[in-house]
């Protein structure tokens, strides 16, 4: 029973961190049909934005954390704007190429610029993990849980409830007919990937203390966000949040009475198994962004 | 032996002007390294120390009237790119001796490659076992097994207080990670130690709640972690986050380095098996050459901790060099002969080769030094 | 040169005596230039591009992405080498599987079979879905396989790697059976065993067959209603497609003689189809003259710059061929030889 407890505490805490990799990702598949291959650099690029700006500026982790955000937003604009836009009457692999081929470079320029050797941002909230019984947790994962929620609430009000929004979903029903409406569909897009690449730069330099920071440590975590993303039936958000629950309590509950050896491998059973039964994902497409 | 460390000081001491003028081509030394990739971090430490070793050989006078040249390439933390990397040394540049591949992986995937090519290679890393016990006579190997090591830290077993009666394991899923847990089970239950459970972990892994929760179901004392720098880190603090309550020990060399400046919260100590401690290079078997290593890493300004790992690359070229002095010329047959003879003092300690494997066919095997390390709110101390 | 579209004098020139004329070329090149390590470089790059070979088969000629194409390479690799060491495992209710070890042919056909049966459960499984879809399910079933070979210690040594794997064996001019140890011995045979890829996959898509598959990739629900059955004939590419990267995968276990479950990673799918998409998707001659120039880049790039550096160039020029050739080199050069001939 105790372990039992434990394993749903962590698997809620590990559901909040893919939740919000999970959105991002989704946001730029929903909208722009791009299997976004950076989102794991970017995820990274966020991390040692965090650590540049903590460790050695020696700046407060909470500013750090929206400077950080800021700058994945730019990274993000840019990509789009220079390798994005140039292609968007391409086709769907070719687009998956050219960010593989992005991803390459940031990664190893990212090792060229900060080393192989991994970094460590400072816990922000240092101190005894809180006990609550059996169950212990650090009062950053809670602080990452909150964020989460905050952030995939934030991003239902701007998608449900702002003209910004109105165009982004009008966008991802019907770009022509959007076109027409007076919708810049250019710039929709490039804020929609901007964004998406900051709620990655914002999960690393969220999961940054969490973790360790490390030039591979995107690796992993691109293909566990598509994972999210597929769990959740591409594009929709509730979707993503339940497919990154959904990911972290079986990982976790695999992981502690099955086989550890097998932890990594539950996710992506899990996947073709969904994709064979229910290709539409947890969430039916009505449910989507649209 | 006496004669060799003091030319190793006299490099030391020369100053640059007075290098002495080189008339012959250099004579070219092969490294093969993971410089990129999932495991860089490690590769560039063992890389940088076998630059020093070069340079510090240099100032000596290099080997046989020649200077040394150190050819790296990258294997890109990949089997298929160690072997790629291996043909362009030994067929390009044409290198008489190697000297990798860190991961046993990698090692492994090369060793059919030196049979085919003739070139010896001195292991500096690897600790799988049958990479000696295959019957490979190119391979010569100064770091040790899972096994050696597991028998070495047995002997210090007294010294733990409060004693050592049950241990777990959580191992990295690979060669290294299981190699070490069934060493280590082998060793500690014949000093009367009983065994608790075994979770493993895959070397991408950053989340390790769900081994560290089944972990805490056990009843050990004490915990073997087995996993490079980057998830040892991770496997300690958070073990602290989930109160683990035990005593972790981690093998292999791997050390968390970057708790030296962000340390564990009061309270939380850790115990690491080095091969190389560097904050007592006077306790070395060889102080003065760990001393000297010590000091021409620092003078590069290179971080602190990569010093655990950056000595096999340091230990290795001393040994190619001394065996290449030994056969009086750059062949890879006579420096595959040579190795047998070496006999130096290493940062280590000595290095010579025991024969391993089958009869006739046998690999080289060094016996090499193991320290235990405590390491408490960022200090280290020797147990 | 891609589906023999004309047959006039320089298309039957295009058709035939160049390609052979090629062919002849490659094949002396070990008596011309006997440096080892070209020959090396050019065997490693030869098996990649018969894994490209056959990922064009799906990629070019269905329009479906797979992103998991290296779990054939790596099914057969695994195959090939597990015949020709042989294995006792347990199978459960106590019955063990003992297979004692097999000559090398038969490694390499049990390669074929094998990674084809897996191409045929993945069409089953894959081709209920499409694009985004389609490209993820593959990924996933990769990284699932490379997860049982690093577990399933009992059979494939999991991250122990199976070592000692045997040389191909094959009779061989004055010599007999011998196994082929010599650099230019597995050049050889690594180009026999392309050219015969290459000419399966031509005769393939020049056939009914091919021209379905054509049709169903530029209109899937045309191609539907006038009768094509659709998922029929993209689970025979998948099989086809995965038994020549199986044969791929087993020249690479037995030329490198040892594998392990890293032979299931990511990069080196992205290599296969970087290396189609870079020469022309759905060309005949696409995946050879992309593989020529990614096969051989690592190599060439090799001590101009720091190695990360390397792997920046690299994803660089991915994405400047996508970018500016966006439908591959061959596609673009024979747009030229016919605005010139017009």
């Amino acid at each position: 029973m105790d372990q039992t407890l434990q394993h749903l505490v962590n698997g809620t805490v590990l559901g909040g961190t893919y939740a919000l990799l999970g959105i991002g990702l989704t946001l730029v598949f929903g909208i722009m049909r791009v299997v976004n291959f950076t989102h794991g650099e970017l995820y990274t690029f966020g991390a040692y934005m965090a650590y540049a700006l903590v460790a050695l500026l020696q700046l407060d982790f909470i500013l750090s954390l929206v400077l950080a955000t800021v700058l994945g937003i730019g990274l993000g604009a840019a990509i789009e704007l220079l390798l994005l836009r140039p292609m968007r009457r391409a086709d769907i692999d070719s687009v998956m190429l050219v960010m593989i081929g992005a991803a390459l470079v940031l990664q190893n320029a990212e090792m060229w610029a900060w080393g192989g050797v991994a970094k460590l941002i400072p816990n922000p909230f240092p101190g005894e993990p809180l006990v609550l019984g059996p169950v212990s947790v650090l009062p950053l994962r809670l602080f990452v849980l909150a964020v989460a929620a905050a952030l995939l609430l934030g991003f239902w009000l701007l998608l449900d409830r702002t003209r910004f929004g109105v165009a982004m979903r009008a966008t991802f029903q019907d770009p022509e007919t959007a076109a027409l409406m007076g919708v810049r569909i250019g710039w929709v897009n490039t804020a929609t990937f901007a964004l998406g690449s900051g709620l990655a730069a914002a999960a690393g330099a969220l999961l940054g203390p969490v973790f360790i920071v490390s030039p591979t440590m995107g690796d992993l975590v691109g293909l566990k966000a598509f994972a999210i993303v597929i769990l959740g039936g591409l594009g929709s958000l509730p979707g993503a949040t339940i497919g990154g629950f959904a990911l972290g309590y079986v990982e976790e509950f695999a992981g502690g009475f099955v086989s550890t050896e097998y932890r990594d491998a539950f996710g992506f059973l899990l996947i073709i198994l969904v994709l064979a039964l229910r290709p539409q994902g947890l969430v039916p497409a009505k449910e989507r962004i649209g | 032996m006496t004669s060799r460390r003091t030319l190793l000081l006299a490099g030391l001491a020369a100053p640059a002007l007075a290098r002495p003028g080189f008339a012959a081509d250099p004579i070219k030394i092969g490294m093969t390294q993971p410089l990129t990739g999932a495991v860089a971090a490690s590769g560039n430490y063992v890389a940088n120390g076998a630059k020093i070793a070069t340079e510090v050989l240099n100032r000596a006078g290099g080997v046989l009237g020649r200077p040394i040249e150190l050819i790296l390439e990258d294997n890109k933390s990949n089997p298929r790119e160690a072997v790629a990397s291996v043909e362009k040394l030994v067929l390009r540049d044409k290198v008489p001796v190697l000297i990798g591949a860190w991961s046993s992986t990698f090692t492994l995937a090369i060793m059919p490659k030196l049979v085919e090519y003739k070139v010896p290679m001195v292991v500096e890393t690897s600790s799988a076992s049958r990479i000696t016990t295959s019957g490979n006579p190119w391979v010569f190997r100064i770091a040790p097994t899972s096994e050696m090591e597991a028998v070495a830290f047995a002997e210090l077993l007294g010294k733990f207080d409060p004693p050592v009666r049950k241990i777990d394991f959580l191992s990295v899923n690979n060669d290294f990670g299981r190699g070490a847990a069934e060493k280590f089970t082998e060793a500690l239950r014949a000093k009367g130690a009983a065994i608790g459970r075994t979770e493993t972990m895959t070397p991408e892994a950053t989340d390790l709640a769900a081994q560290i929760t089944a972990l805490k179901q056990s009843d050990g004392d004490t915990v073997f972690v087995t996993t490079g720098v980057e998830q040892l880190t991770l496997a300690l603090r958070q073990a602290v986050e989930q109160r683990l309550g035990k005593r972790i020990v981690s093998t292999g060399g791997s050390f968390p380095d970057q708790l030296l400046a962000n340390p564990l919260p009061a309270g939380n100590s850790s115990f690491h098996i080095l091969f190389y401690a560097p904050w007592f290079p006077e306790r070395a078997p060889h102080p003065q050459l760990a001393e000297t290593y010590t000091a021409e890493w620092n003078k590069k300004g290179w971080e602190f901790a990569g010093l655990t790992e950056g000595f096999r690359g340091f230990d290795a070229m001393l040994t190619v060099v001394e065996a290449i002095r030994i056969a009086g010329e750059p062949e890879a047959e006579a420096i595959r002969e040579a190795l047998w003879q070496v006999k130096i003092p290493g940062v280590n300690g000595d290095i010579s080769f025991v024969k391993e494997g089958p009869a006739g066919r046998e690999s080289g095997q060094n016996r090499p030094n193991v320290s235990v390390v405590r390491l408490s709110e960022g200090k280290a101390s020797l147990l | 040169m891609s589906g023999g579209e004309s047959a006039n004098r320089p298309g039957q020139f295009m058709g035939y005596a160049l390609p052979w004329g090629f062919v002849a070329l490659l094949a002396l090149v070990p008596v011309v230039f006997p440096d080892p390590y070209l020959l090396a470089v050019l065997t490693s790059a030869g098996i990649f591009i018969i894994g490209a070979i056959s990922l064009n088969l799906l990629l070019g000629y269905t329009g479906q992405l797979s992103l998991g194409h290296v779990a054939f390479f790596g099914l057969g690799a695994y195959a090939s080498a597990l015949a020709t060491l042989g294995f006792d495992i347990a199978i459960g209710f106590g019955l063990r599987l003992q297979v004692a070890p097999q000559p090398v042919w038969v490694g390499f056909l049990a390669a074929i079979l094998v990674a084809g049966g897996f191409g045929w459960l993945l069409g089953r499984l894959a081709f209920r879905v499409r694009g985004a879809f389609f490209v993820i399910l593959t990924v996933c079933f990769a990284q699932v396989l490379r997860m049982v070979a690093l577990n399933w210690v009992e059979l494939t040594q999991g991250p122990m790697a199976l070592i000692g794997i045997p040389g191909f064996a094959l009779w061989w001019p004055g010599e007999g059976v011998v196994e082929l140890t010599r650099k230019d011995q597995n050049y050889w045979l690594v180009l026999a065993v392309t050219v015969l890829a290459f000419l399966l996959v031509r005769q393939l898509v020049q056939s009914r067959f091919g021209r379905a598959m054509v049709a169903l990739r530029a209109n899937e629900s045309l191609a539907r209603s006038v009768g094509i059955r659709v998922t029929h004939y993209l689970t025979v590419a998948a099989v086809i497609s995965a038994g020549i990267a199986g044969a791929a995968g087993s020249l690479f276990a037995h030329y490198t003689r040892i594998i392990d479950p890293d032979v299931f990673l990511f990069i080196y799918t992205v290599t296969m189809v970087i290396m189609v998409v870079t020469g022309g998707k759905g060309t005949l001659w696409g995946p050879v003259v992309g593989g020529f120039i990614f096969g051989l880049m690592p190599d060439l790039l090799r001590g101009t710059a720091p190695p990360e550096v390397q792997w920046v160039i690299y994803g660089a020029a991915m994405i400047l061929f996508v970018m500016f050739l966006p439908r591959g080199i061959v596609p673009a050069l024979q747009a030229l030889l016919r605005r010139r001939a017009a």
